[in-house]
């Protein structure tokens, strides 16, 4: 046996499973200071918004159905595939518990569950590809200490938020006389429970993945994904519905079944999803992912050296990725449609209020917005990437270049421009196709493609925002422009419960566009949507090329 | 080219943002032809200037002329003749070497195969890696191939060489001279002192966002001292009392004097010294990292001036270069 030999067979370096425990973990303690230091407003909004919310539409629904025979309208007309698919049914939904349950809690389940995921990956994969946690790996810190810092503290806040809403709607008077909490803490607690459900995809994305986009896109896609299976699941037979974590948080059904088994479920999962993540942290070397890197080619071809040629390069995976999305979310809609005709029938007359109309062409116009969000996304995705660029200080060698400002920024925005109206005409055609494939009407493809296409004006308005904002507020443009998008997300999900004044939501992209294909498509709001986005986006360019180059 | 006009010429440059005074009046002038040495301490203000340079913010006072052009609205037309290379270089991480050079050169200009496989031999970097996996050497080494490639009237370099290896930095100095020998132009941001000292024919020190002195190298020695060891034996009698002698101190040893002398001042000092008998005498010309700290010390306080001129004036173009100013000019050789 070499010296080599024996002292690779004696160093713990290279073999930390050997090491103690005590050792991996080791400056926890100023990790989870300086967690908490750098996330801690987060921390708080995150727990403030999934109460709020929560209290805001308990206080709404106490104020409006005031009556049984008021809640028993609710049921009914909530008892639509619409609903079902959106936002899941709850067990009673004759009770205020339920209607509050029906109303509210996916949305926060799954916000949380995502918000989850991102604050991860900023506390983990983000700061080890910019080399910030190289520099503190120096210091005498554990391996694990920084990652099970980020876990503790994440955790705790889905412990607070779901503890938060629990005490929000016991306070309030959710649950039945006679019955105690066990309601209300089953609801708190099955929030919680999608929310390390979240913890435990985005510490796994972390470890997986080696660049902090990856791990924000795996995540949300694995989150996002579950959320649609158990969509599927509500609309057939509920078998899947179990095969979602989503879902099992459901299955808590509080004020109903009152099932605790499910959390631990959840619980488990996340523990092993964690364990797993850990498992990888300590077998893979500092900075690379599971994937090694690849040698590529010594040069460019010809076509890259234009703004456009060199963005469809860079942004391939993602449009790649927003292509299937939007492929598989559509071909998914479409063959669940026609299983609910007969579920359509036997709803109410009155279900007009919520999916804004009764019969197939709701259910479709309600789907067909729901895809066309989903283009949004990549639309504003695209489009913030400008910004991107710009912060990165990657702009700058590419304007060294003899390239115009406003050439490159055009140039660019020819893909969210021309790629969301090619994804909607995709999607809706799939959709139309698989939806029309079930009821034998081949025309179906080109009518849901055409209602597709009436989001395009609606998309652009937000593309155009995101420009306007990165011309006139480089700095905050990102953040903002993601925060429209989630703002329509939020109005599409709980709008109705705000009490907004309708004047000011008939303005907004999505209720502006025409309720096709229930409504009859009308010409006037898309054209002038078309123009007010033409104009935010000249006067975002405008500005971008007077101003100074700001990088991060 | 257009007749004698230099290749950059800088006058008065303002430039704040929000409160701060990034620059104050800024001149600054690269001829034609020639390799201007750009120096300052951190935050001076260089990296600010060189982005007023290309167009990338705005100057918000001065003239501005890059090739005889506007750099804020000639911008594209310009970059067709002007290469950069940025201090802390950012790369597409998911791009290689290779295709990020491609897409750099071809957006100036067309790209010139032979003189990219020339260069990358010559910096020794292999184009098939990505980005992300590349040193903070390599990504360097990038951008100056991608501005060595080309045939830019005009190359803008902020801090080129930092993160390269020595025989790396040997090469660039070796492609510095061949674009100086081929008549084009060089602005070179560097704290190197010896990289600017082979290379810059004119240097230029700024401060606070000004311009604190500015003219050849030979220009500026003239403007400081030099130092001087003699080994005396009937010890230094009368030195301290010439004019232009400073901070004059005898040695343990009762012979050996050091003393900084003007170096306008050298001729009569030498002259008297040569009356004392020196067994030996040991004259070393200021470095320009010597010349650089003077001009940064006298900048920031009351610290000895380093000449007669106030420090803040412009450069003594107005003063021919000296015999002893040449003399020592040859002694750093």
């Amino acid at each position: 046996m070499t010296v080599q030999e024996i002292s690779r067979h004696t160093t713990p370096a290279g073999r930390p499973q050997h090491t103690a425990p005590h050792e991996t973990l080791a400056g926890l303690g100023a990790m989870s200071r300086l967690f908490w230091r750098r996330n801690r407003v987060r921390l708080v909004v995150w727990a403030v918004f999934v109460i709020a919310m929560v209290g805001y539409v308990i206080s709404y629904y106490q104020s409006i159905f005031t009556t049984q025979a008021s809640l028993d309208d609710f049921a009914r007309v909530s008892d639509t595939p619409g609903i079902k698919a959106l936002t899941g049914l709850a067990a009673n939904p004759a009770t205020m518990g339920g209607a509050v349950w029906t109303k509210i809690w996916m949305f926060v389940a799954v916000a949380l569950a995502i918000g989850v995921v991102f604050l991860v990956t900023r506390n983990g994969r983000a700061d080890e590809e910019t080399g910030r946690t190289e520099l503190l790996r120096s210091r005498v810190l554990g391996l694990h200490a920084g990652s099970v810092a980020t876990w503790s503290w994440v955790a705790g806040l889905c412990v607070v938020a779901g503890l938060g809403t629990a005490l929000v709607s016991a306070a309030m008077g959710l649950d039945p006389a006679g019955t105690g909490i066990t309601g209300s803490l089953l609801f708190g607690l099955s929030v919680t429970g999608a929310g390390l459900f979240g913890l435990g995809v985005g510490a796994v994305a972390g470890q997986v993945t080696s660049t902090s986009r990856g791990a924000n896109t795996l995540g949300s896609v694995v989150v996002v994904g579950f959320y649609v299976l158990r969509m599927v699941g509500d609309l057939g037979n509920g078998a899947l519905t179990w095969a979602s974590p989503i879902g099992w948080a459901q299955q808590v059904e509080p004020w109903g079944a009152d099932r605790w088994w499910p959390l631990a479920l959840l619980v488990a999962l996340t523990a092993a999803l964690l364990a797993v993540a850990g498992l990888i942290e300590a077998r893979r070397d500092h900075g690379a992912g599971l994937l090694p890197e690849r040698l590529g080619n010594p040069g460019a071809p010809r076509r890259w050296a234009s703004p456009l040629g060199l963005a469809l390069r860079l942004q391939r995976g993602p449009i790649a990725g927003w292509t299937v999305a939007v492929v598989l979310t559509a071909g998914l809609f479409g063959s669940v449609v026609e299983s609910m005709t007969d579920l359509l029938d036997d709803a109410a007359a009155s279900a007009t209020d919520l999916i804004g109309g009764t019969g197939v062409d709701a259910l479709l116009a309600m789907l067909t917005g729901l895809i066309a969000l989903v283009v949004a996304v990549f639309a504003v995705q695209s489009a913030v990437s400008l910004r991107g660029d710009e912060a990165t200080a990657i702009l700058e060698p590419q304007l060294a270049g003899a390239v115009g400002r406003v050439r490159w920024a055009a140039q660019r925005l020819v893909i969210p421009v021309v790629g969301s109206a090619v994804l909607l005409a995709v999607g809706g055609a799939i959709f139309g196709a698989s939806y029309g494939s079930t009821v034998s009407d081949p025309s179906q493809a080109a009518r849901l493609a055409g209602a597709a296409l009436a989001y395009w004006p609606a998309i652009m308005v937000l593309t155009g925002v995101a420009v306007l904002l990165f011309g006139y507020l480089p700095r905050l443009a990102v953040a903002l422009s993601w925060g429209v998008i989630a703002a329509v997300w939020f109005l599409m999900f709980v709008g109705d419960a705000l009490g907004l004044p309708q004047s000011l939501l008939d303005v907004l992209p999505w209720s502006a566009t025409p309720y096709v294909p229930l409504e009859p498509l009308t010409w006037t709001p898309l054209i002038v949507m078309t123009v007010v986005a033409a104009a935010f986006v000249a006067l975002g360019l405008r500005r971008f090329r007077a101003r100074d180059l700001q990088p991060a | 080219m257009t007749g004698n006009a230099p290749a950059l010429r800088v006058e008065g440059l303002t430039k704040s943002f929000g409160h701060v005074h990034a620059l104050r009046g800024l001149d600054l002038v690269v001829p034609r032809g020639q390799v201007t040495g750009f120096l300052g301490p951190n935050g001076a203000g260089k990296s600010t200037t060189i982005r007023v340079l290309l167009g990338l913010l705005r100057a918000d006072g001065g003239t501005v002329r890059v090739l005889d052009q506007d750099p804020w609205s000639d911008a594209v037309a310009l970059h067709r003749r002007i290469a950069y290379v940025p201090g802390d270089v950012t790369l597409w991480p998911n791009l290689t070497g290779g295709e990020a050079i491609d897409i750099l050169c071809r957006l100036s200009g067309p790209l010139d195969p032979a003189r990219k496989a020339a260069m990358l031999d010559r910096f020794e970097l292999d184009p098939t890696k990505k980005a992300r996996t590349y040193s903070k050497g390599n990504r360097q080494k990038v951008a100056l191939v991608a501005a060595l490639a080309s045939r830019a009237e005009l190359l803008l370099l902020d801090e080129p060489t930092s993160g390269l290896d020595p025989i790396m930095e040997a090469a660039f100095t070796q492609s510095i001279a061949e674009v100086k020998a081929e008549g084009r132009s060089v602005l070179l941001s560097s704290h190197i002192f010896a990289e600017v000292e082979k290379l810059a024919d004119r240097v230029a020190i700024i401060r606070d966002g000004v311009t604190v002195e500015q003219g050849s190298l030979a220009e500026l020695r003239h403007l400081t001292r030099t130092s001087v060891t003699v080994a005396l034996d009937g010890g230094p009698d009368g030195l301290a009392a010439l004019p232009g002698v400073h901070d004059l101190a005898v040695h343990d040893d009762g012979q050996h004097v050091t003393f900084a002398v003007d170096t306008g001042s050298l001729p009569a000092v030498l002259a008297e010294l040569a009356t004392l008998h020196p067994r030996s005498l040991v004259a070393n010309p200021p470095s320009l990292e010597e010349l650089f700290l003077q001009h940064y010390n006298a900048a920031g306080a009351d610290a000895p001036a380093p000449t007669g001129s106030a420090p803040s004036g412009p450069a003594a173009s107005d003063q021919a270069p000296s015999a002893a100013t040449r003399a020592g000019r040859a002694a750093t050789r």
